[in-house]
């Protein structure tokens, strides 16, 4: 019996939920399900605090790019069985999830393997942007570091994000 | 009109109608998130295309190099590689992502 592989995107302007991505992946062949979930931090500087993050996509090329890291994935872990993710668009508070991942696997590696590399890709290719949105009502659109034209640079390995050293 | 026709067909360069999609930054540097039919000759590069939209609206020279377009949902840098557009192709100017 031939095995169906699935491949969901999908983008919400409603709250994600961890165990419909969960339940999308899972298989009677996967003993694992690793699961990645990104959520909005309450970052401080200057005085100022965030928020929230309001976010926008290009929607049908952010479809097909996942598409391209989807087959990437599994050219990479051949055992990768299902992969799922749930991304926000529009505003997200504070303390809430932005995306939720879930990829399965009949074996830990490759699931882990494969979800590590699928959060860094979906920064670095797929055309989704945030703004920070701050009490002081200023905003500030994100770059991702993954991203091959954004102007911020990757901190050097012995610095925390921050530039300060470890 | 005929003269130029001439000209245009003798260079093969032709002049079409693409729709142009902004995102995130670029949105309030041009004041607008789509144009549905701007002009502009094929074939083209795509720094002349740059260009062209720089044209229409200045405040995106903003974006300066932290700026791709994407053509038919494809990136493309910009700089010299020559883009063969089709009328009624999609082109997105696409500052650094942020999703995750």
């Amino acid at each position: 019996m031939s095995k169906e592989l699935s491949d969901v995107f999908k983008l919400s302007r409603d709250w994600l939920s961890v165990q419909e991505v969960v339940d999308s992946v899972s298989s009677p062949s996967c003993g694992a399900i690793s699961v990645f979930i990104g959520t909005t931090r309450e970052d401080e500087a200057d005085g100022r605090k965030v928020v929230g993050l309001e976010y926008e996509a290009y929607e049908p090329m952010a479809q097909s790019e996942f598409n391209k890291l989807c087959a990437d994935i599994r050219a990479r872990w051949q055992s990768v069985t299902h992969i799922c993710v749930h991304h926000r668009l529009g505003w997200v508070k504070v303390g809430e999830t932005s995306v939720v991942m879930a990829i399965s696997s009949p074996h830990r590696h490759d699931g882990q393997q494969a979800i590590q590399h699928c959060i860094s890709q979906l920064k670095a290719n797929v055309p989704i942007w945030k703004k920070e949105v701050y009490d002081t009502q200023e905003v500030n659109w994100k770059e991702n570091t993954e991203c091959s034209w954004s102007n911020q640079k990757k901190p050097p390995e012995n610095t925390l994000s921050d530039g300060k050293p470890k | 009109m005929l003269d130029l026709c001439t000209f245009l067909h003798d260079c093969a360069v032709f002049l079409l109608q693409v729709c142009v999609l902004y995102f995130a930054k670029s949105v309030e540097l041009a004041g607008v998130k789509e144009e549905k039919t701007v002009a502009v000759p094929t074939p083209i590069s795509s720094h002349d295309l740059w260009k062209l939209l720089l044209q229409r609206h200045p405040r995106l020279c903003e974006l300066q190099d932290g700026v791709v377009l994407a053509v038919r949902q494809e990136y493309v840098p910009i700089g010299d590689q020559v883009l063969t557009l089709g009328d009624g192709d999609e082109v997105a100017v696409v500052p650094p992502l942020s999703g995750g």
